[in-house]
């Protein structure tokens, strides 16, 4: 289905806690960072990604306040809310528009606005994209989920806490460099050995620290020889839902399908990956995410990342520009901030975050703590 | 939590009400009004034995909104003997003595409060087993 599909320009904004920004104000923002980058008329079609805007006591319904906002009307607009998985199912969505014929153009936004809400509210919020009635209600939410996750991955294992710390580590080499990145420094292991714990094992370092943020990208149907960077695949899996099954069983089966379903469609492996954007929300769900497209297989994806598998001059370069990790978390933008960073990369526009040679990525995000998954191969 | 849905969850928060379907066997709980496996929509009342052990367990330090009054708690994944997960919380017993395989049992529990003024809802913990 998106096969055919090209990125004519990308947008965002840094990650960051914009005190003196609304939720709009930074849509807008990346949206029109997008529009100059692809010289582009006004699209006839707006998707919105946002996750909490309404359960936040923020704006509802964006799509449409962003094309009041921008002067594009009058157009198509549509939210998509999906948890953190908003970002990706957005520019799904927008590649049906346009695969279907009922849309030429269409410009995909993320973004999120978490700084003005206190931390235990916006972790509440963020808990609602569990099963409100028996993980929410009785007080889990996917920090919580991450952590119990974490214990039981290293009870299964028999490994020790301190390998988590190189999780962390690539993500902050990465985010170094990063002039939008919210971290912007290498982290050391004894820096993360004594960071707070928030739920054991898990500490502060385990997660990515939420932030205020959107990213954006125009896409229309691919013109021959136009250079732009393509989607060459695409798929958008949800599972049954629930904490239970990736804590207990360590994986992440929708995830796998949805890499391998892109893979497919774009004919290739994941070896053929230049680089690779995965969701690392928390350590565990990025150790998970990682052994689920296939980079490291089950119990290794630790030591993988110990042995510099995912440095940008490693065997697969993963979360280039530090993932949310580094960059930091705007939930329903971050699979936004994951296609845009990837662009940059295949565009050989990444400067000091650039990955060699790039010709091929693979970026995914997950939802509702793993049960959704969205990948898009592009190149 | 509002009071029309803590009401509307009694069966399941107080009693680990489920549902057996009547046509593939299956036991869900909570109680569905469909059966996930087999679409049948007619279902017998199933009453779990609250009785399981920990699968995996976590203290935590920073809770959502309206939790902060059992920091630290515990916080796990209960196998019931039925073959059921449950995501719950451990009580009547320090989170550092918490293991996995530790035998538990459900209690009835005041979970959170919306507020001062706010509903109380009371539901399911796992506590140690004290009989076995």
């Amino acid at each position: 289905m998106t096969t055919g599909i090209e990125i004519i320009g990308v947008g965002l904004t840094k990650s960051a806690e914009k005190w003196e920004m609304g939720l709009l104000d930074i849509a807008i923002r990346a949206a029109g960072k997008a529009l100059e980058d692809a010289q582009s008329e006004s699209p006839d079609a707006v998707v919105v990604a946002n996750a909490f805007g309404g359960a936040l006591g923020d704006q509802q319904n964006l799509a449409l306040h962003l094309a009041s906002g921008l002067g594009c009307c009058p157009v198509e607009t549509y939210c998509v809310a999906c948890d953190d998985a908003s970002g990706g199912a957005a520019v799904r969505l927008a590649c049906a528009l346009i695969s279907s014929g009922m849309h030429q153009t269409v410009l995909v936004v993320g973004a999120e606005k978490t700084s003005d809400a206190l931390p235990d509210m916006l972790e509440t919020v963020r808990a609602s994209g569990l099963d409100a009635g028996r993980e929410a209600s009785f007080g889990f939410s996917p920090t919580i989920a991450g952590a119990l996750g974490m214990q039981q991955y290293l009870n299964v294992y028999g490994l020790d806490k301190a390998l988590f710390f190189h999780i962390a580590k690539v993500a902050h080499e990465h985010g170094a460099t990063n002039r939008n990145a919210i971290f912007r420094w290498p982290l050391d292991e004894a820096q993360y050995l004594k960071s707070p714990i928030v739920a054991t094992p898990l500490s502060v370092c385990d997660t990515a620290p939420p932030c205020d943020g959107a990213a954006a990208v125009i896409l229309r149907k691919s013109k021959n020889g136009s250079g732009h960077i393509r989607i060459l695949g695409g798929a958008n899996v949800s599972r049954k839902r629930g904490i239970v099954h990736p804590i207990t069983e360590l994986t992440l089966p929708a995830a796998t399908e949805s890499a391998a379903m892109a893979l497919k469609e774009a004919g290739c492996d994941v070896a053929d990956m230049s680089l690779l954007e995965l969701h690392d929300s928390n350590a565990f769900l990025a150790a998970l995410s990682i052994e689920a497209v296939g980079l490291a297989k089950p119990g290794e994806a630790l030591h993988r990342a110990a042995d510099g598998d995912f440095s940008k001059d490693g065997k697969a370069p993963l979360w280039t520009f530090g993932g949310h990790k580094s960059r930091g978390l705007a939930p329903g933008a971050s699979g936004l901030y994951q296609v845009v960073e990837a662009v940059l990369n295949l565009r050989g526009d990444a400067q000091r975050n650039q990955v060699p040679s790039a010709t091929k990525a693979l970026v995914q995000c997950l939802g509702s703590f793993g049960a959704q998954a969205v990948t898009h191969i592009l190149g | 939590m509002q009071i029309a849905k803590s009401w509307r969850q009694q069966p399941s928060n107080l009693r680990l009400e489920g549902t057996r379907c009547t046509r593939c066997d299956r036991l869900e709980f909570p109680a569905v009004i469909r059966c996930s496996a087999c679409g049948c929509t007619e279902f017998e009342i199933c009453q779990l034995s609250g009785k399981g052990e920990v699968v995996v367990a976590t203290t935590v330090f920073e809770a959502a909104r309206d939790f902060g009054e059992h920091v630290p708690y515990s916080a796990a994944i209960v196998k019931l003997a039925e073959g059921i997960h449950l995501a719950a919380m451990i009580t009547d017993v320090e989170p550092r003595d918490v293991y996995v395989g530790m035998k538990v049992e459900m209690v009835t529990r005041r979970i959170a409060a919306q507020g001062d003024k706010g509903p109380i809802l009371y539901a399911y913990k796992f506590a140690p087993l004290l009989m076995p």
